[in-house]
């Protein structure tokens, strides 16, 4: 690779763009340390109270009568707290909330694909869930946690065994 | 195909420049952390619909709630936290180092630098750890009628419902001597390992209390596979990233960014490290959240 | 191949030749760093594209050795038995050597050939040189891209040499077949084999994608707005975003597999007994494995059929002379088929036991392809209409494109409608269905951009007596093999079966298959002589002696004969208008380095 065309030099460098001006969002320098240090306050707060409530679902769970809506309301403020962080990730310490709109797009718009792929996932998940539990009992007798266990036992006992 | 955008804008699309005023090297790593993110989606995805196909799943805070050093307390969540936040820390430290790096401030990159590997040798310790407890740990569970000693491994899951205390009084008379042996001494400290392993079946069988063993049966298998094999890939991703930062830190020592004039090559390392903490954040949701 | 010279003394480009010292010209380059390690793209256009063609030749073969069995279940072919020893005992075709067959040739074709041969050769050669770049946003990944490929390769071909065989549960790979060696020959080590080659063909298919994005939005020459650039281009930026985000979702199944075969994981399986053992796996779900394979599955055949549909919308424009009808309509309809190849997969499940209202979603995705399939369809054919035709074997193949996307595409319609999937599923009319639209159609494609830019590729020409015969045999053929088998999957004629002669109701159907079988012969037979059209040519084809042989009006026209690395000697020209000005003002064609004109008259 002496004296031939060579593209790593001559085509790809970041000096063929002129065009291209390093924009550094982040040159005032004080600015820039506060809000590192503003994300990085939001975002263990955010974790520390991801971490109460998964402690919260916990003490739910150990009760006498677990509310299963409150448990469900409690993951979904989860997830919600999930996505903020990620939000905060990628907009500040990825910078890419400072980059040009286009690109943003470019990044944002083929994440929603994941929203249909994961419920028709999910919703196939469940589905299939709910066809063994109707077809095979012996799954269901053997999953189901108890409190279901006695409801479902009841009307045939006989079946009580399973097939093992 | 008359252009009538307004002259005075850039023409960002217009050919000869990059429309999202980025090199080619960032525009690549981004799209591919695009990609690496439908590898772990799919990952997690795959994981939900499994949960979604079982009857029961485990409680996150019943199976993590081991912390180093502090035997057998029920600390739930404690350990995975200060995982969390050392990825948090880190992170931190690597947006300072590509901070430094757009200043061409080479010692602050390398301190910066440093820290992050640190902070990523740290988190995969703990890793390391957290595996090691959870295949190694001794669990007495209830597996086709009888008492087991099993830990989490990708075959045998064992946090189960908890077991009623008729089927564990009837599992203890299938189970075996060892197994009984280990369930007394973990209750009962009185007595000395030799003595209890010179004693009967019948006898070790009425020192337990079948209502206070809180033995569970087995749980689903599939969570150890996914969490294993996820964590896995996601310590994997830790660990390349590692790497990436070490060779970036010898660079660096080495002048090779400072003769380039631009620390690029640190920006786009810093994004692939970012990625991996943001993994993280959806991984401490899907297996210990919720 | 000659030492390229790469600037001809009677060439003049259309631009002021000064040549700056890191022009195309004259330099010295080994013979490794540039046959072997190549970094120019054009060289590892050529490398894919013929290590395509080699795996054609051996994908090829297997269906023909195949449709042996098929059109002649029963009888002794001796010199099988010569050739193949006891995977083809009495010159029999074994079932374990069939199944192998069906899977090696689904394998290598959709993804060796019409994936990497494909978008592989023509995304590299096209998109620097019509885009005006001197190169690939980063020719070192470009190079790994080929080489990462060509690992790929030499581990799939070499688990066909082992004793128990190759992978042999069909292209698709299912689980538990694929996921237990004790089930079958074919499921042990020649799955992991092929299971190792898909991630490495992965990997480089990662980075040919993410090579080609970032080339086609930053590297684009002045001038060359994006609804600037020929819809070639627009076709592979589409194919390498359906492949950048679709293929790690295979990468993420094909790794729990592996765990499934090796460390005793259960991802997919569950309730199974093999040969009277009870397998301790429980909880898993193989339709899981289907959703994940599919989410890449239909993705992947458009990724197949993107870059026919690119290369055959420019050379019909060309070749018509005449713009291409709808270029917004074009690239809209592009844009939409990519969207939605994404939410449709699971229409590959509908017997599944996939939930009946989910799949009633997914009949309804799958059925609005046909909207942006019929706008394109209707563009090519307006297109065509009153043009100047001129019936180069590039644009026969072209047409013939047209017309087998329509024949697959109506029988898409029949199989997206879960009800009559239900009968369809697992039969003849599928292989129909997917061979038309997909396997020839995306063959077209490629023959059609192999001759109409071998004078680029290779400064000559390939033989045009030898490319008529090769087209019209191949159309006849291809018709004459593929029809008839929608009768046979109307009538419920399953697929992949060694032997289907039990049946009586299938003995209708025994000389229909001695039929399919010997036309399969004679057109594997014809593609081999393209093959020998395409190595004489390089070597002895008559030379191309004009610059622009076509009168095209996009800009690899504008480069030297034989271009060097870099391209362009000189400058990269300046685009001042799109690709399509053909028959304009009286004009035959009007090259996108032209200026404006003063009075010109808007398209
Ligand atoms: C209107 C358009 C289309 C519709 C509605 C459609 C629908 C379908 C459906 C429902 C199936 C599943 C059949 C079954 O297994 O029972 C199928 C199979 C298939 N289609 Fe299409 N299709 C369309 C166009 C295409 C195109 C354009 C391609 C390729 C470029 C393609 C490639 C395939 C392949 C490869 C298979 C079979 C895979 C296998 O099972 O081995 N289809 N199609
Ligand atoms: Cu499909």
């Amino acid at each position: 690779m002496s004296t031939h065309f060579d593209p790593t030099k001559h085509i790809s460098s970041s000096a063929a763009y002129p065009e291209v001006s390093f924009h550094h969002h982040d040159t005032d320098d004080a600015a820039f340390k506060k809000k590192v240090r503003k994300t990085t306050i939001l975002l263990s707060v955010i974790t520390i109270i991801e971490l109460a409530i998964g402690l919260a679902i916990y003490t739910i769970h150990k009760g006498e009568n677990p509310n299963a809506l409150l448990v469900l309301m409690f993951k979904g403020a989860v997830c919600i707290l999930t996505l903020a962080k990620a939000y905060y990730i990628v907009s500040v310490f990825m910078h890419l909330g400072d980059e040009i709109r286009n690109m943003i797009m470019t990044i944002v718009v083929p994440l929603m694909l994941f929203i249909w792929f994961i419920i028709a996932f999910v919703a196939d998940g469940n589905s299939y869930k709910n066809l063994r539990n109707k077809y095979d009992k012996h799954f269901q007798e053997s999953t189901m946690p108890a409190d279901h266990h006695k409801k479902a036992e009841e009307p045939k006992p006989a079946d009580a065994g399973g097939k093992q | 195909m008359a252009t009538t955008a307004n002259v005075h804008q850039t023409k960002w699309w217009s050919g000869g420049k990059s429309p999202f005023n980025m090199e080619y090297g960032k525009l690549m790593m981004w799209y591919f952390l695009m990609s690496d993110a439908f590898t772990f989606g799919a990952f997690l995805i795959s994981y939900g619909s499994i949960r979604f196909s079982q009857n029961f799943w485990p409680d996150p805070n019943v199976v993590f709630n081991a912390f180093p050093g502090a035997g057998h307390a029920n600390l739930p969540l404690a350990f995975v936290s200060v995982m969390t936040f050392i990825l948090i820390i880190s992170s931190v430290t690597m947006v300072l180092a590509v901070h430094a790096g757009h200043k061409g401030d080479k010692q602050a990159v390398v301190k910066w630098l440093a820290w992050t590997i640190v902070g990523g040798l740290a988190f995969l310790s703990c890793q390391a750890w957290e595996w090691h407890h959870l295949i190694t740990g001794e669990h007495a569970t209830l597996i086709d009628g009888q008492i087991k000693m099993v830990g989490q491994t990708t075959t045998v899951n064992p946090w189960g419902d908890l077991a009623s205390a008729s089927a564990v009084a009837d599992a203890l008379k299938n189970t075996s001597h060892e197994t009984l042996v280990q369930l007394v001494s973990s209750h009962d400290h009185s007595v000395s390992h030799e003595q209890l392993a010179g004693m009967s079946q019948e006898k070790l069988i009425s020192m337990v209390n079948a209502a206070d063993l809180h033995i569970r049966e087995n749980g689903p298998v599939a969570f150890g596979g996914y969490f294993y094999g996820i964590t896995g890939f996601h310590g994997f991703h830790v660990f390349s990233g590692v790497v990436i930062n070490i060779i970036m830190l010898i660079m660096t020592q080495k002048d090779v960014f400072q003769k380039r004039g631009h620390y690029l090559m640190i920006e786009k390392a810093g994004l692939y490290w970012h990625f991996v903490d943001l993994v993280w954040v959806f991984v401490f949701l899907c297996f210990y959240l919720i | 191949m000659s030492e390229a010279l790469s600037v001809h003394p009677e060439i003049v480009t259309t631009h002021d030749v000064h040549h700056d010292e890191h022009g195309g010209g004259h330099h010295k380059e080994t013979f490794i760093s540039k046959y072997i390690f190549s970094m120019d793209h054009k060289t590892i256009g050529k490398q894919f594209l013929i290590t395509g063609i080699i795996w054609a030749i051996v994908g090829g073969l297997f269906s023909v050795l195949f449709r042996l069995q098929l059109g002649y279940p029963g009888q002794s072919f001796p010199i099988l038995e010569t050739f193949f020893g006891h995977w083809a005992k009495g010159g029999q075709i074994q079932p374990e050597f069939y199944y192998a067959l069906v899977t090696m040739h689904g394998t290598v074709l959709v993804f060796f050939v019409l994936t990497a041969g494909l978008s592989g050769t023509f995304a590299n050669i096209l998109i620097p040189l019509q885009i005006g770049a001197r190169d690939m946003a980063s020719p070192m990944l470009n190079m790994l891209s080929y080489w990462f490929f060509f690992l790929a390769s030499v581990i799939m071909m070499s688990s066909l040499f082992i004793q128990t065989g190759p992978a042999s549960g069909g292209w698709t790979i299912y689980p538990p077949l694929s996921a237990l060696g004790q089930a079958s020959d074919g499921s042990k080590l020649g799955m992991d084999l092929w299971l190792v080659s898909m991630a490495m063909f992965i990997v480089s298919s990662l980075l040919g994608g993410l090579n080609y994005i970032s080339t086609i939005l930053n590297m684009r020459t002045k001038g060359m707005s994006m609804t600037r650039m020929p819809l070639t281009i627009w076709a592979m930026f589409f194919t390498a975003v359906l492949g950048v985000l679709s293929f790690p979702v295979l990468l993420s199944g094909a790794i729990l597999l592996l765990f499934d075969r090796n460390l005793g994981t259960s991802f997919f399986l569950s309730d199974i007994v093999v040969n009277g053992e009870v397998l301790p796996n429980e909880g898993g779900s193989a339709i899981l494995f289907q959703h994940l394979f599919w989410f890449l599955g239909h993705p992947e055949v458009y990724i197949i059929l993107l870059p026919a549909m690119g290369m055959v919308s420019e050379i019909m424009s060309v070749n018509s002379r005449k713009p291409i009808f709808g270029y917004m309509a074009m690239l809209g309809s592009l844009f939409a088929i990519a969207i939605l190849a994404f939410l449709v997969w699971a229409h590959h499940m509908f017997v599944t036991g996939l939930n009946p209202f989910l799949g009633s979603i997914f009949v309804l995705l799958t059925l609005l392809i046909a909207v942006p399939s019929a706008i394109k369809v209707f563009n090519w054919l307006t297109t065509l209409w009153r043009g100047n035709i001129r019936f180069t074997p590039a644009m026969l193949f072209a047409i013939g494109f047209v017309s087998l996307f329509i024949s697959g595409g109506l029988t898409g319609i029949f199989l997206g409608n879960s009800t009559i999937d239900i009968h369809l599923h697992d039969t003849m009319f599928v292989v129909a269905h997917f061979h038309i639209v997909m396997g020839v159609a995306s063959f077209f494609g490629m023959f059609a951009g192999v001759y109409h830019w071998f004078p680029k590729m290779f400064g000559r020409y390939l033989n045009n007596t030898l490319g008529y015969i090769h087209f019209w045999v191949t159309m006849v053929g291809a018709y004459l093999i593929f029809w008839p088998m929608h009768y046979e999957g109307l009538a419920g004629m399953p697929r992949r079966y060694l032997d289907k002669s039990g049946w009586v109701s299938f003995n209708q159907f025994g000389d229909l298959d001695k039929m399919i079988t010997v036309v399969s012969i004679i057109v594997f037979a014809v593609q081999l002589m393209f093959v020998f059209n395409f190595f004489y040519s390089i070597f002895k084809g008559r030379k191309v002696t004009t610059q622009n042989p076509w009168g095209a009006n996009t800009l690899e026209w504008t480069t030297p004969i034989r271009p060097g690395h870099g391209n362009w000697v000189g400058e990269i020209p300046e685009v001042h208008r799109w690709p399509y000005d053909y028959g304009k003002d009286g004009r035959d064609f009007i090259p996108q380095t032209e200026p404006i004109g003063a009075n010109e008259s808007k398209h």
